[in-house]
């Protein structure tokens, strides 16, 4: 199992060091640069644009611009913004609160509903109830998430009125200490809602097909044979089995989280790394676009050492292969 | 179990909207059955993203321009006309020769922190400006050899060359003055911690605090040299999204809106809460033509493809006919703007003779030219009025493909790259004339197109170095009539949008054209 595990984390940092390489290649590659956001629309002197670029190292070749951006990373230093001037450290942290708030409460809400919701289908298959869900749930998957957004900010916010529009605090006041969690939590309703209803729909199949796929198989029908109860054959056999592929789903979104949701971040301008991302891509800001990509690769391989071993822990196949 | 979650729910759903309620406006009723001037209140703006920097003259950052102007104060500032006024300097004059400009400067200005402004002040920034070359400014400052501080309130530049610009130029980005007692401590200025941190200026509004992605708050400055303005504070809130911005004008949450979407003005316009202000800029959608490329360096290509734009069609279509049709090369609302020589009508049947008289024959699928393209980004409605070109252009034998690119990769290969053929593009002429040398200039930066005329480069030297308003303006009309007949650039449709805001607000910065500036809050007040 040891042996296992630090195979992974070698592999881990090996993808990590491909993944930024890759990045570099590819921000680089891409046409425009940072120096036209700097400049402003409405100038296009030379003279401006090679000082700029001389200030921003810019004009060094590409791979003495890599190799003093690796060994900056090594040190712990993403560098600084083009844009910004600020320490991407600081602009990553500032945003990441913000997000991880949204981003894990929608989750985590559509995680609770959309599995239970699946397992009541499953067990009630074929019903009326499970037709409607189904039903439900092709529908919120098929509405854009920025769409549904703006309903649902025209009819709680604009008609009944019921929770602000966007942003995340009421900038008329300066609430502290409880009132202030209060005013965050109102102005997160809308868009925490709207995440959470376009993600139930993945929770409730995963859910609802295992449960059913569990179900059929040999050994509960034993079970059923040998007359052990319905609910203790669930609680204990179904929903064990049944709740893996929920925890991978649930694991890979929460890999993805600190780039936000950029479009429920842009409609209800909620100040998060989504939103970071989006005009970082548009400006052309290689520091922090390669800050931001680098803490995903990190995120996205802990969470995957993370699932696997929990995956080794259940199932001995895996690790002794 | 199920009695505990529903009381749960209940309480939570009556904390989150019951609590704190809708605040409403500040410093006002909505119901506007008195128009009562009231004094203080929080007016709530919209501005798009963060800011790149405190200190506006290192670069032209339109996420910073509102803030900007209620934070600093400039020599002289554009209204919501575009026109030069007065800011911090009351008056100004030049010698005969046009080669000194001198600044007599307002006595009772003074910074946030209490120092006075000075002549000293306005010195060091534009040395500071003109020995930066990373400053926006700095090519403008090159016809200044020197500025002379003669008293504590007079500043006088001297200059190479003669230019009437130049006060335009001082009047709009990257110029503003800044106090010599904080920045000139040796260090750059991006690094000053009042660049970084905590902006100090001499305007209406001083900065109180920054949350980054959500906005800025600034209060009113008591010590005001034009006097305290109405409003308590200023809260300019970052909402990327016009549609939503403006759900949140209609909720009582925003007070002013920079954009109205084409789509919601006539939802909004019957609103009595709110009122939508045009605001109407010289920055004309335009196609501009690569003359290096040899099927469009042909002025019969040029005049048949100036035929095929249906002004009116294309701003119906793309921006339900909110901005104006533009026929002349310089805007219209330009004092120096030429009306009588104007681009020709959409004529598809001229144009199509045009093409014959000039030799051209159809080609075996009924095309006289073929292989054309047009580059726009992919902003609000370029790359519609570039396909409905396009779509007239194909009814008379011209193949015009559209090509839509992502801002930074169209900049690329078109301003940087000049890898083109035909493009579209928007922006801001200029405040004054003279700009238009930016854009025809034989060489220049922003001449995309690499047009060349020896007699519009003359006559921008004119127009440039002449005292006089009117013969000025004669040069410039005589340029554009150049320009009509031989077509560098075509001129579309004006920029033009709703700005949305709270209806019980008066004296917006809209309203204040000759009087105060175009983003300047600094006699907005609520009525009640």
């Amino acid at each position: 199992m040891k042996r296992y595990v630090i195979r992974r984390i070698f592999s881990a940092i090996l993808t990590v060091f491909i993944v930024l390489t890759l990045n570099f290649i590819i921000i680089k590659a891409a046409p425009g640069d940072p120096i036209k956001s700097l400049m402003g629309k409405d100038t296009n002197d030379p003279a401006l644009r090679a000082a700029l670029e001389e200030k921003w190292g810019l004009n060094e070749p590409a791979y003495v611009q890599y190799g003093s951006y690796l060994i900056n990373v090594l040190r712990g230093d993403l560098g600084t913004s083009i844009i910004y001037n600020s320490s991407v450290n600081s602009m990553i942290g500032a945003k990441a609160g913000p997000t991880v708030l949204l981003g894990l409460t929608a989750a985590l809400a559509a995680l609770v509903v959309g599995t239970a919701l699946g397992i009541f289908c499953a067990q009630h298959e074929g019903g009326i109830i499970d037709g409607l869900l189904s039903a439900i749930s092709y529908a919120l998957d098929a509405m854009p998430s920025f769409w549904l957004g703006l309903m649902l900010m025209i009819v709680f916010a604009t008609h009944l009125g019921l929770f602000p529009t966007s942003g995340m605090t009421d900038p008329r006041s300066s609430y502290t200490g409880f009132a202030h969690i209060l005013d965050i939590l109102r102005h997160m309703a809308l868009p925490a809602l709207t995440l959470a209803l376009v993600s139930v729909p993945g929770y409730f199949r995963i859910a609802k097909s295992s449960v059913v796929q569990v179900s059929n198989e040999e050994f509960i029908t034993t079970f059923r044979a040998v007359g052990m109860s319905e609910k203790k054959i669930f609680s204990k056999y179904v929903f064990r089995n049944a709740i893996l592929p929920t925890i991978t789903t649930f694991g890979i979104t929460m890999a993805f989280l600190i780039t936000g949701v950029t479009l429920i971040e842009i409609v209800f301008a909620w100040p998060g790394m989504g939103r970071l991302t989006m005009t970082a891509i548009n400006q052309r800001d290689y520091p922090t676009l390669m800050g931001i990509y680098l803490v995903v690769a990190i995120g996205v391989s802990v969470v995957m050492i993370v699932v696997d071993v929990v995956y080794a822990l259940f199932d001995p196949r895996i690790r002794y292969e | 179990m199920k009695k505990l979650l529903a009381i749960t729910l209940s309480l939570a759903v009556f904390l989150l909207s019951g609590c704190g309620g809708n605040s409403g406006n500040a410093g006002g009723s909505q119901d506007g059955t008195s128009a009562e001037p009231t004094s203080g209140g929080t007016a709530v703006l919209q501005t798009y993203g963060d800011v790149m920097s405190f200190c506006p003259d290192l670069t032209a950052d339109d996420n910073f321009y509102l803030a900007a102007q209620n934070i600093y104060n400039r020599l002289a500032k554009l209204d919501a006309g575009c026109n030069v006024i007065p800011d911090l300097a009351e008056s100004w004059e030049y010698s005969d020769d046009g080669l000194s400009l001198t600044f007599h400067l307002k006595e009772n200005a003074k910074w946030h922190d209490g120092e006075p402004v000075t002549a000293e002040d306005v010195k060091y920034t534009f040395e500071y400006i003109k020995a930066h070359n990373t400053c926006t400014l700095c090519e403008t400052m090159a016809i200044v050899d020197s500025i002379e501080a003669v008293d504590s309130h007079t500043a006088v530049f001297h200059m190479n060359t003669v230019d009437m610009s130049f006060v335009a130029s001082l009047s709009w980005y990257a110029c503003f003055i800044m106090p010599q007692h904080i920045y000139d401590n040796g260090q750059d200025w991006s690094e000053n911690d009042a660049a970084k941190n905590h902006p100090i200026g001499s305007g209406p509004f001083k900065f109180v605090e920054y949350r980054q992605s959500e906005g800025m708050s600034l209060e009113a400055n008591p010590d005001y040299h034009d006097g305290k303005p109405s409003l308590d504070r200023l809260f300019i809130s970052i909402v990327p999204d016009d549609t939503t911005a403006m759900q949140s004008l209609i909720n009582g949450e925003l007070d002013w809106t920079a954009v109205t979407p084409a789509n919601m003005v006539s939802e909004v316009e019957n609103n009595p809460n709110i009122r939508l202000s045009l605001n109407a800029l010289p920055s004309p959608f335009r196609i501009v033509f690569n003359l290096e490329n040899e099927q469009v360096a042909d002025l019969a290509v040029r005049q048949a493809i100036a035929r095929c734009i249906d002004r009116k069609d294309i701003s119906e279509k793309t921006q339900n006919g909110i901005m104006p049709v533009e026929y002349s090369a310089l805007p219209s609302m330009s004092w120096a703007s030429n009306t009588t020589d104007v681009y020709p009508e959409c004529n598809l049947e001229e144009a199509e003779r045009i093409l014959q008289d000039a030799g051209y024959a159809k080609d075996a699928d009924g095309y006289y030219v073929r292989g054309l393209t047009i580059d726009a980004f992919d902003l609000a409605g370029y790359p519609d009025a570039a396909k409905l070109i396009a779509a007239n252009c194909e009814k008379i034998g011209i193949e015009l493909t559209v090509q839509v690119y992502e801002y930074n990769a169209w900049s690329q290969k078109v301003e940087n790259d000049r890898n083109f053929i035909i493009e579209i593009q928007g922006g801001m002429i200029g405040p004054d004339p003279a700009a238009l040398q930016w854009r025809l200039r034989t060489g220049d930066w922003s001449n995309v197109g690499g047009y060349s005329n020896a007699r519009v480069d003359e006559l921008l030297a004119l127009g440039a170095a002449e005292i006089d308003q009117e013969k000025r303006g004669d040069y410039y009309r005589e340029i554009q009539k150049i320009v009509v007949e031989e077509l560098p650039y075509i001129c579309i449709m004006d920029y033009a949008v709703y700005e949305g805001s709270n209806a019980a607000l008066q004296n917006i910065p809209m309203d204040g054209a000759g009087q105060w500036g175009w983003a300047e809050w600094s006699r907005a007040q609520f009525t009640g």
